[in-house]
């Protein structure tokens, strides 16, 4: 049952965030100076989420597995390269299965 | 029915002729195709955990759709099987989802001036990959509203729709995936593609160099709030390094 009143309320809070400025910017622009810091949102909460992952349950890189780490890096360059971010996976994964076998 | 859109006060629109609500919506499909590809991995961990989780069927698959944010998602699922209390548990996801708040920032003003019933639909999938699809594409500028929010559903359309199927299927087949696979890199990984396309400018790097050291250096942080601290920090340098770069450059 707290399950349930867990994942609700995750849900409903989530929509409001998403909703939020839907309804605080309903009429109003946002000033000029915001554009910049905007235009960055994206690169900055996606780093931050990805290297937030790698980190182990323990909140460090000390047991980090070395096969995740090498893989997202292969992945991150290999859509660097091809502009396409299937290729994250196309390239990542395999490295971590080859490292994964190397490793044992 | 009137064909004539009232443009007046949108100084991003102009007077190219835009796409039919038809074209815009399967624009919006098509565009967000290579992101699809990239969160189904991501979906299929995520279902086949929730199968292998105490959670009952029904609350997997609610999971999915009802979050529609999968690193919170796995956040969730993950604490209630630690036993994690459930305030702390709900504050931790939505610290993580904080970022939504900047992705609807960034998007709202595309649709301020729909009513607020049709603004608080809009805002039903508003997540990384639906903002970096419609984001760049509403930037060129030759959508009006009515093919802007056409191009919005198209996109959250598949995205949805992908992203919900592939977890009802993981959970419903009751996916037992061996550990070879690596499925737990998937979540990273659909990350790590999606970080390649955003830092393409310099202040981007800056940016996303900045919040991956804060992250790391703040990971301490209580309630996983290091990321929310990392990404407005990144933000921060980002635009520190956006002025620099174009010092003298007016404003």
């Amino acid at each position: 049952m707290s399950a349930w009143i867990v994942l609700v309320a995750v849900a409903t809070g989530t929509y409001a965030l998403r909703a939020s400025m839907f309804v605080v910017l309903g009429r109003r622009n946002l000033p000029a100076w915001t554009e910049r810091p905007m235009a960055l949102v994206a690169p900055a909460a996606i780093a931050a989420l990805t290297v937030s992952m790698l980190l182990t349950s323990d909140q460090s890189f000390d047991a980090a597995p070395v096969e995740e780490l090498l893989a997202v890096l292969v992945g991150f360059l290999a859509v660097r390269r091809t502009g396409n971010v299937m290729w994250a996976f196309a390239a990542g994964l395999p490295v971590y299965w080859v490292m994964a076998l190397v490793i044992g | 029915m009137t064909a004539t859109i009232d443009l007046a006060g949108d100084p991003r629109a102009d007077s190219i002729e835009s796409p039919t609500s038809r074209d815009a919506f399967l624009q919006g499909v098509r565009d967000i195709v290579p992101m699809v590809l990239g969160v189904v991995p991501f979906a299929l961990a995520i279902g086949a955990m929730i199968g292998t989780s105490s959670l009952s069927s029904a609350q997997g698959l609610f999971s999915g759709p009802g979050i529609l944010a999968g690193a919170a998602q796995l956040t969730t699922i993950e604490m209630l099987e630690a036993g994690a209390a459930p305030v702390i548990i709900i504050l931790s996801a939505l610290m993580i989802n904080a970022r939504l708040l900047l992705y609807s920032t960034a998007l709202a003003p595309w649709f301020r001036e729909e009513r607020l019933s049709r603004r608080l639909l809009l805002a039903i999938p508003v997540i990384d990959q639906l903002h970096f699809t419609c984001t760049p594409r509403f930037e060129r500028g030759d959508l009006d509203r009515r093919a802007r929010q056409a191009y919005l559903a198209g996109a959250a359309a598949f995205l949805v729709g992908a992203w919900t199927g592939t977890q009802a299927v993981a959970i419903v087949a009751g996916a037992r995936l061996p550990d070879w696979v690596g499925l737990q890199v998937a979540a990273p990984l659909a990350l790590a593609g999606l970080l390649a396309k955003s830092v393409s400018a310099r202040p981007a790097v800056v940016a996303a160099l900045v919040a991956a050291v804060v992250v790391v250096v703040g990971a301490g942080l209580p309630l996983h709030s290091a990321v929310l601290v990392a990404a407005v920090a990144g933000m921060c340098a980002g635009t520190v390094s956006t002025r620099r770069t174009t010092e003298g450059a007016g404003r």
